[in-house]
């Protein structure tokens, strides 16, 4: 098990290196893409290997002099490493979502890799306009038009199926584990989960689900182990994960994270696409539904409320308390913080809230509050 | 309602003694009395029974005004409240309730406004009568009907969901999505190409769902022959508008990017009637006056600059003075002629929709960097200007997000490039000194460089 979770880690950590290493070896595209609604299917349908471009852990250098200080770690570093080169070897990348921020980055990646090909498809974000599945379709058949262009055939309606049903397996392998550490059957850390769903957002999801079923299998051959600490639910933090010396934080502290809706975790295996009819149809409606299953911050819609979500989501994991994690600068998050704040105080559930940067953690400060914090669920649950 | 607190705060905008002065249009005074009549009407909408809508984005209020209703632009009535020096208590209400300072400040302050409005009539607190302002902005009615309409920004589409949860849901909301034109395709340029095809047809649609919405919130038809009357004065305003501005390539330039600021009410917002045409009428007339005479914009124009970015609100006079005050004839920027029906010949009176949808699409940052760079460069060049001045307002980032290319593309061109610190309607961001000191220096280096070419002629 240790050697399948190191596995894990090592994919997590080495993203682009991995990628560069299996592009050689298997000959085929890598296509890069931007989080967080674009699904990788399609690029897999098209005999690619579909990388979710991640924050690197490194300093922004040369980024600083194409991109103000005042943007998210993400788009800060991910115009960085493409400055560095670091995306060179990228066949394309595709986005096209609604953040400003990440409009301002795909706009300096054209600007600094004239080279590489950009498929751009901006996806409606008012999930509940009349239009809406519609205007979704087109965007993912034009999206599958550019991906045809690229690789110079046509990708079969059975293929696009068959990888829907590569990628449904993946993600609902990664639920059982969510849900046996929900139940206290599975005492696998924050930092453990991170790497497993970085991984697979980064791994050939064959690759990958197998492992995972590895995984699954050791679980099993073992007694479960017992779970310590405060339960506690982690919220937030999209484009980017949550930095894992701050995971192990939490948990030095002597929380025990039971569950999530961080993008770097639940958010990201949450939904399946249909595996029958239509294939643009099919993922048309997971990316309308995903919003409702679990609601994003970005998207524009009535019909979804992320502060109720959150109260269900943490009395269903049993969490004592919730810490939300910010990143700074990423303005749907602040726009939601105030509702969301509201909504644990009206339902007296505890919650922490912690602004991380890219650049600097100051563990130490974060150390005090978190312990209070623990201390305060602590002395409730006593009172 | 509750008593808007308003700041005593000492003047900036005092010049020492001897300093260059800009010279504004005297039109403006008459553009003043527009902006401020609109202002009077809108608070008296609900006596007059009218519906109020509440909107973000695009210059829609034809759409509303064709319904007869009473509209108010959210990022407009936090820019009131800048110019105004009112803005403090509803950032503070924002902060309150846990808005982080990094969020765009038109919203905070709007929302904060709302969160105002939404407190005095739980609390049954009316304005100080003592305090006039105060009780100005008290006026502001609730809304209807609330209408998001922003393109590119997604901080835009997120403020309004926020309007429209503080208010419980309960108000009806139509969201106009006006996708990015990036450009990636190999027939993509400035108006033309199966992108722009596509999208003109896609906002257009949307306009028409729109106006169903009105229909179905009002109880009323849609009289589309009132659009066309509506768009017949707004596409005159705006074509003497661009005529005005065109007249600007004259030596010294006959108005400023200052002057053009203080005239965007009048096609962002505005009602379409004859009286913004006798604006614009009025501004382009004086400023054929100002080139027959020889008279600038600033009195000793040195140097032509070219504004990149949002305006700040808290400094439209200060800039402007700033500016004046060392020759600098700030004569073009992205947010004005960029901008507000800045393509009226789309626009076909008759049947008006792909016309408006059009021009909403080509707002000044909804083009992808290629275009939208290429055309800053062509009014740098138009104008014949000598540099480029890039505001990074701080929470304004759909305006920020291309400013290292249009910086690098204008040195490329030969022009100088400098970027001061500020923000739209958050005071405390902006950095006087840092200003003084950049534009001192690029100045400076203009001084230089003219100096070399003229010796090595």
């Amino acid at each position: 098990m240790d050697t399948l979770l190191a596995g894990f880690s090592d994919a997590a950590t080495h993203s682009l290196e991995n990628a560069r290493r299996w592009k050689a070896k298997t000959g085929k595209r890598v296509i890069g893409s931007f989080p967080m609604h674009f699904p990788g299917e399609l690029a897999h349908a098209s005999g690619a290997l579909p990388v979710l471009l991640q924050e690197a852990d490194t300093e922004i250098t040369v980024g600083l002099g194409s991109f103000f200080p005042f943007y998210c770690g993400y788009t800060r570093s991910i115009v960085d490493q493409a400055l560095k080169g670091e995306f060179a070897f990228l066949d394309a990348i595709m986005f096209g979502d609604h953040c400003v921020q990440l409009l301002g980055s795909a706009d300096a990646i054209r600007c600094y890799m004239p080279e590489t090909r950009i498929l751009f498809n901006q996806l409606i974000s008012s999930m509940d306009a009349p239009w809406a599945m519609e205007e979704a379709r087109a965007t993912f058949a034009q999206l599958k038009k550019e991906f045809e262009e690229l690789i110079g055939y046509a990708i079969s309606d059975e293929s696009l199926r068959n990888s829907i049903r590569i990628f449904n397996k993946n993600r609902a392998l990664i639920r059982q584990l969510y849900d046996m550490r929900k139940a206290g059957r599975l005492a696998m850390s924050a930092r453990q989960m991170q790497d497993i769903i970085k991984s697979s957002m980064v791994m050939d999801k064959e690759t990958h689900t197998g492992m995972l079923e590895e995984l699954l299998r050791s679980i099993a051959a073992k007694p479960a182990a017992k779970a310590y600490g405060v339960p506690v639910y982690l919220s937030g933090h999209f484009c980017q994960p949550p930095k894992l010396a701050l995971l192990d934080l939490i948990e030095g502290c002597g929380a025990r994270v039971v569950d999530d809706d961080l993008y770097h975790g639940y958010r990201y295996i949450a939904s399946d696409v249909e595996e029958q009819g239509d294939p643009l149809d099919a993922l048309a409606s997971w990316y309308l539904a995903r919003n409702r299953k679990v609601p994003c911050p970005t998207r524009s819609d009535g019909r979804a409320d992320w502060d109720l979500f959150l109260v269900d989501a943490v009395a269903k994991s049993k969490a004592a308390g919730v810490i939300i994690l910010m990143a700074k600068f990423c303005e749907p998050h602040m726009y939601y913080y105030p509702e969301i704040k509201e909504a644990f105080e009206r339902n007296g559930i505890a919650h922490l809230l912690m602004e991380t940067e890219h650049e600097s953690m100051p563990l130490e400060q974060f150390k005090t509050r978190i312990e209070t914090f623990l201390e305060i669920i602590r002395r409730r649950a006593a009172a | 309602m509750q008593a808007i607190e308003t700041q005593n705060r000492p003047r900036t905008d005092a010049l020492p003694p001897g300093a260059k002065k800009a010279n504004r249009l005297a039109a403006t005074k008459f553009g003043g009395q527009i902006v401020h009549d609109y202002w009077s009407d809108l608070f008296s909408a609900k006596d007059d029974g009218r519906k109020v809508i509440w909107y973000n984005g695009t210059y829609i209020p034809p759409m509303f005004q064709t319904m007869d209703l009473a509209w108010v632009h959210g990022e407009a009535w936090s820019a009131y409240l800048a110019a105004k020096h009112g803005e403090l208590p509803a950032q503070r209400a924002g902060e309150d309730r846990g808005y982080v300072r990094e969020l765009c400040s038109y919203a905070r302050t709007h929302i904060g406004s709302a969160l105002l409005d939404l407190r005095a009539a739980v609390d049954r607190v009316a304005a100080d009568p003592t305090d006039e302002r105060a009780l100005t902005m008290s006026k502001l009615p609730p809304p209807d009907m609330l209408v998001n309409a922003y393109p590119y920004c997604s901080s835009g589409q997120q403020w309004d969901q926020q309007i429209f949860r503080l208010f419980g849901k309960k108000i009806p909301i139509f969201n106009l999505s006006i996708p990015l034109l990036w450009g990636g395709r190999s027939d993509a340029g400035y108006l033309r190409g199966s992108e722009w095809e596509e999208r003109s047809q896609y906002v257009a649609k949307q306009l028409r769902a729109l106006a169903a919405f009105l229909e179905e919130h009002t109880g009323r038809k849609f009289e589309w022959d009132r659009l066309s009357e509506v768009m017949s004065y707004i596409k005159k305003a705006s074509e003497l508008r661009m005529e005005a501005m065109n007249l600007c390539t004259a030596k010294p330039s006959p108005a400023s990017y200052f002057d053009w600021i203080v005239s965007i009410a009048h096609v962002n917002f505005l009602p379409g009637t004859q009286r913004i045409v006798d604006y614009f009428e009025l501004v382009k007339a004086e400023i054929q006056e100002r080139i027959a005479k020889g008279v600038g914009a600033v009195p000793n124009e040195k140097y032509r600059l070219f504004f990149d970015g949002m305006m700040n609100w808290n400094k439209v006079g200060w800039l402007a003075e700033k500016f004046a005050a060392v020759d600098a004839s700030v004569v073009a920027g992205r947010y004005t002629h960029m901008s507000f029906w800045q393509e009226p010949q789309l626009i076909d009176v008759a049947d008006p929709i792909l016309g408006m949808a059009q021009n909403y699409l080509i707002c000044p940052n909804n083009h992808g960097a290629p275009v939208m760079v290429n055309q800053i460069d062509e009014l740098c060049d138009k104008f014949d200007l000598d540099g480029v001045v890039l505001h990074a307002s701080r929470t304004c980032r759909g305006m920020t997000n291309h400013q290292f290319q249009i910086a690098e593309s204008a040195k490329k061109h030969g022009r100088q490039a400098m970027t001061f610190e500020g923000d739209v309607v958050d005071e405390s961001f902006y950095k006087d000194e840092l200003l003084n000191t950049r534009l001192e220096a690029m100045l400076e280096s203009m001084d230089s460089r003219k100096s070399y070419f003229a010796k090595t002629a």
